[in-house]
């Protein structure tokens, strides 16, 4: 019997990776308590403190935001300063192992490992700017944070979301004519997909929206206007999307908590979504329409 | 006259890298492609190499070069991804959005087209988080990519959008090659056109060829095919090609020459281009070239 693979061309699978969503969001500041703050206003918790690095996870819902605070040990990472910054995200996927060295394959670049004794060593690639993108496939049984971290003890470690408040997405900021660049990154790499320009979301018309495999999560590159090309713009993810059934109702009890909103003549509040005003200098949360818990795109 | 379409190779010139870089500045250029031994050679280290361009204040063109990349396998394939990675980390550090990238002439490296394209490709994948531009060179001592037609179909087939064409007008003169081509390829493959001219009429070997190549160079202008630099550059302008024009001049009496002697060679070779070949005279108020951003 005939290979099928013999007879004709077999696309690759949608999601080689088997990419399953966002495993965590990290920010990276020399002033964790500050950031801390800002996320507990915006509806998270602490949970539990790294067992060996300066590095916290806050919680809440399905979401899970590490704040690191330790002096940078690799080239081309966030070195913490006082303003946050974006500085990674971590990919769930079938099988980390695999998904790093096929990453590694198509034109990854490897950061070296730094797990400590008894740790987990959780491979990683760089992303845009200083920022490292996780390769993660412990997060149904037992989790990473089970190993590498000590619970804070008395907390709840399940705290429930604002609104069923979740991961939408990352806004990254490209340097100029740079969008297909990574468009090409995202979709090699990790096969996410460009969206038609007529598939919008949210409040903030710009920008080119890559979906991912598993349509949970989406990445939104926006690059300079026209007349600020000659502007030396810097590379870097600028914030966090979270998406909600219900945005009016997540502002309020937002605002409640102390979360003030972006109110200008073309940025407002409305059904569709919402913009935080910077944080610390450069933290803000983008609120998202989504249809249902099932996400905008997720079938 | 406007300087900023043509830019100066640092191996044209004798010397260390700060007399390179103020002889190339004080011939009025803006720009300067960048050779690898002159950052990692320079005598207070790579650091100091870096900080030295970043002062100079003249824009990068780009960063060259690496060669015999493509088509290895096994050990061979993973020691060319590092020397690779080590080149755009240096590129990234000088400030360079552009590493150039000569075909391979190893007798090691496979010639097949999907695997050439593939290795292509992963060097463009691992350029995109620096923010570089791969510029792709036939060479006519390569087994597969020998000139720009095969490098076109080379870079079509890896298919990235940040890798492109890189244009040795030396290499064309040498071979005679037809224009035509450069009205099927979409200028925006073109990220480098290197100029440079000769002093002999015909090549008459691959082996003469060689030798010219690194050691015979002239400055357009200066040899005796400047009417076919012209044409070529003329061509290039007239399908929309708006990147940098740089001198890739490597010629054994320049470097026993002092360094702002050949720099003041390559300012002719500039202004003959410039007002004469081009007439890319100051724009005209309001009246601006439209040209891409400065990146890619």
């Amino acid at each position: 019997m005939t290979n099928a693979m013999d007879r004709e061309a077999v696309a690759e699978p949608l999601n080689p990776l088997g990419f399953d969503g966002i495993e965590f969001i990290e920010f990276a500041t020399s002033k964790p308590q500050a950031l801390g703050g800002v996320l507990e206003m915006m509806g998270f918790r602490p949970i539990a403190r790294h067992r060996s690095r300066e590095v916290e996870l806050y919680r809440q819902g399905t979401m899970n935001v590490i704040v690191n605070a330790q002096p940078a040990d690799v080239p081309r990472t966030v070195q913490p300063v006082e303003r946050p910054v974006l500085s990674a995200f971590a990919v769930r996927v079938r099988d980390a192992n695999a998904a790093f060295k096929r990453a590694l394959d198509l034109g990854g670049w490897e950061i070296p490992v730094r797990a400590a004794p008894m740790e987990l060593n959780i491979p990683a690639i760089h992303g845009v700017g200083e920022s490292l993108i996780y390769f993660v496939d412990r997060y149904d049984e037992f989790s990473i944070y089970d190993i590498d971290f000590r619970a804070i003890p008395s907390v709840d470690r399940h705290p429930p979301a604002i609104a069923g408040l979740d991961f939408f997405g990352i806004v990254q900021y490209v340097g100029a004519g740079r969008t297909p660049d990574w468009i090409e990154f995202y979709s090699r790499i990790f096969g996410f997909t460009p969206l038609p320009n007529r598939i919008r979301f949210g409040i903030m018309p710009k920008g080119m929206l890559l979906q991912s495999p598993c349509k949970q999560f989406f990445l939104q590159l926006i690059d300079p206007d026209e007349a600020a090309t000659d502007v030396p713009w810097e590379e870097h993810l600028q914030r966090i999307g979270l998406g909600t059934a219900d945005v009016l109702a997540a502002v309020a009890a937002l605002e409640k908590r102390g979360i003030e909103f972006v109110a200008s003549g073309e940025v407002h509040s409305s059904e569709r979504g919402a913009l935080t005003r910077p944080y610390l200098g450069s933290v803000m949360f983008e609120l998202v329409h989504e249809d249902s818990a099932a996400g905008p795109g997720r079938k | 006259m406007n300087f900023t379409d043509f830019g100066m190779d640092t191996a044209s010139l004798a010397g260390s890298l700060e007399a390179k870089l103020d002889a190339i500045r004080n011939a009025g250029f803006a720009q300067v492609m960048i050779s690898a031994a002159d950052v990692v050679a320079h005598p207070r280290g790579t650091t100091a190499a870096v900080d030295a361009i970043r002062a100079s204040g003249l824009r990068v063109t780009g960063y060259q070069a690496l060669s015999d990349f493509e088509g290895l396998t096994g050990h061979l394939h993973a020691y060319k991804i590092a020397v690779a990675k080590a080149m755009l980390e240096v590129c990234s550090a000088i400030g360079s959005r552009l590493l150039l990238v000569e075909a391979s002439t190893s007798t090691h490296a496979d010639r097949d087209p999907d695997v050439i394209a593939s290795d292509l490709h992963k060097l463009s994948v691992l350029s995109i988080p620096l923010g570089i531009r791969i510029a792709f060179k036939g060479t006519p001592a390569s087994r597969t990519v020998r000139d720009l037609a095969a490098a076109w179909e080379v870079v079509g087939r890896a298919n990235c959008p940040n890798l492109g064409l890189a244009i040795d007008s030396f290499d064309t003169l040498a071979a005679h090659a037809s224009l035509e081509l450069l009205d099927e390829i979409d200028p925006e493959l073109l990220c480098l056109v290197q100029l440079s001219d000769f002093m002999w009429t015909e090549i008459r070997s691959a082996a003469e060829q060689a030798a010219t190549a690194t050691h015979f160079r002239v400055f357009p202008g200066e040899g005796v095919h400047s009417d076919s630099v012209a044409d070529l550059v003329t061509k290039l302008d007239h399908i929309g090609y708006y990147g940098d024009y740089s001198f890739d001049v490597y010629n054994d009496d320049y470097h026993q020459l002092p360094p702002q002697t050949v720099a003041q060679r390559a300012r002719g070779a500039a202004l003959w281009l410039g007002e004469t070949v081009l007439r890319r005279a100051l724009p005209v108020p309001n009246m601006e070239r439209l040209r891409r951003g400065p990146n890619p």
